[in-house]
């Protein structure tokens, strides 16, 4: 589904990925951990073009994302992959409905009441049915990403971006976002997700990244991941972990 | 107190709509024809602007970026004379003042507004126009619906200070003979000869509550909006829904509103 090959970039002199050679499969749960300033949030931006790479290749259900194209055949690759920001960037000036129905409308050109109903039926899937009228700014943070999820879905992705996506939340709203994202995986979607939450990555994931200055230093299953990291970075990282 | 109700009395209707309709239309119906033209000209123009400045194509954002400095760099006045006086040369006919007017002011207000604009544009975090883009939106419609309404709605404050000073600079009109307020207030000390603090004092009353009833309505315009999506944004500081208005409201106490 997603595929990486090679993939170089450079901000100026930094290397920020270096030969990034990796795959998500269809349907597949893959979780990328690392150290802050690892290049996870990077390299999943590369995925939707919101960052551009300088060399290699990367194809999204079969397509070159970063091959040359016009701004509207990007726009349409963008409209199908999915993607939840870490900050929420819901739009404040519309209610929690017609975030979620907006794009439906504007890029899919979907009609307005089918596009509520659609819109509706994502909230009440991710248990916000409720606050259909309310503003961003009423809901807590768990309930603005919740909200973010379901506006995600709204585009129908073959797949689904998350940029740590529980990582400005407080402590007790992680576990409702990351009920829904649970359910999203046992539903078969295929998830690519820079997270911290190890218990998620041991629970939901099919195979963990471990990435270190721009590289994938490990690909794992999550049991021998956590049981048996192989490479001594990521034994030091996860030893780190569990002291505190 | 008597003799400021003589000379509105006698001098109303001048001071209303100057000769008309014997002569042009001038006075108070001037002064807020070339307000209204002027504002509403200035400021979609000024948006337009905005996205020129921001723009990452050099052929869009080179010309407004001078356009911008332009205006900035000479005051107005030296702009009116200088249209006033070069644009008929150029097109070998006359132009009349109050067109002239109009379009100096329409550019002039445009270039400043077009600043404030785009800090609004450029102040909105990046977030947005990337949620928008990441949904398959293009550039202009995230612009459109996203990132354009919530900017504007933040900088409304410096937007109607600008459009205030638009209001005020209608009296440069004076200089090249368009029969605005000022020119029809100053016909009216030319007859009295010994009142002008009497007459420029009418003046300044009516200046002032054009430009505050304009300021009610921003205020009144942004009260709404608060009361709409009560609370404002997470992506703006909390405090910012009071904060904002308080600005304008300068000379009384900004009523505290309940935030649910």
């Amino acid at each position: 589904m997603i595929s990486f090959s090679k993939v170089n970039k450079w901000y100026g002199d930094y290397h920020a990925l270096v030969d990034v050679t990796a795959r998500v499969n269809k349907g597949e749960v893959v979780v990328v951990c690392g150290p802050s300033g690892s290049g996870k949030s990077t390299l999943i931006r590369t995925v939707n073009r919101l960052e551009e790479i300088q060399s290699g290749e990367l194809t999204f259900d079969g397509r070159s994302v970063h091959a040359p194209m016009s701004g509207s055949e990007l726009n349409k690759l963008r409209s199908h992959i999915g993607f939840v920001f870490q900050s929420f960037n819901l739009f404040p000036h519309m209610s929690v409905v017609e975030n979620v129905m907006f794009s439906p409308i504007r890029v899919n050109s979907m009609g307005k009441s089918e596009a509520r109903d659609k819109a509706l039926s994502l909230l009440e899937r991710v248990g916000l049915a409720s606050k259909a009228g309310a503003y961003p700014a009423q809901l807590s943070g768990g309930q603005q990403q919740r909200v973010a999820i379901a506006r995600a879905l709204a585009m129908e992705p073959p797949a689904m971006l998350f940029d740590e996506p529980t990582s400005a939340l407080d402590p007790e709203m992680v576990g409702e976002v990351l009920a829904v994202m649970r359910s999203l995986a046992n539903d078969g979607m295929t998830m690519m997700c820079v997270t911290h939450e190890m218990g998620f990555a041991r629970e939901v994931a099919d195979c963990v990244w471990f990435m270190d200055a721009g590289s994938i230093l490990e690909v794992a299953d999550p049991q021998t991941f956590f049981k048996q990291p192989q490479h001594p970075r990521a034994q030091r990282f996860l030893s780190d972990l569990r002291t505190h | 107190m008597t003799d400021l109700v003589a000379i509105i009395s006698d001098n109303w209707l001048l001071l209303l709509v100057g000769q008309y309709p014997n002569g042009p239309l001038g006075g108070l119906a001037c002064t807020l024809i070339l307000s209204i033209l002027g504002i509403a000209l200035a400021f979609p123009l000024s948006v337009l602007i905005a996205l020129a400045r921001t723009s990452k194509w050099r052929l869009l954002s080179w010309p407004a970026t001078a356009l911008v400095y332009g205006a900035r760099g000479v005051p107005l006045l030296m702009i009116i004379l200088w249209v006033y006086f070069l644009v008929p040369a150029l097109i070998g006919r006359n132009v009349s003042g109050f067109t002239t007017m109009v379009c100096t002011l329409v550019i002039y207000e445009a270039a400043f507004l077009a600043e404030v604009v785009r800090s609004g544009i450029q102040a909105l975090p990046r977030g947005q126009m990337e949620a928008a883009r990441a949904l398959g939106h293009n550039y202009l419609g995230a612009m459109w619906s996203v990132v354009l309404p919530q900017a504007l709605y933040n900088v409304m404050p410096s937007m109607l200070s600008q459009f205030v000073s638009t209001i005020k600079e209608t009296t440069l009109g004076y200089v090249i003979n368009v029969h605005e307020l000022t020119f029809a207030a100053s016909q009216v000390n030319n007859q009295l000869l010994t009142k002008p603090f009497h007459v420029f004092f009418i003046l300044a009353v009516i200046y002032f509550i054009v430009c505050w009833s304009l300021t009610q309505l921003a205020e009144w315009l942004e009260r709404r909006i608060a009361t709409k999506r009560r609370g404002v944004s997470t992506v703006r500081p909390a405090v910012d829904a009071e904060n904002i208005v308080s600005p304008i409201a300068t000379d009384r106490p900004v009523p505290v509103r309940s935030i649910s």
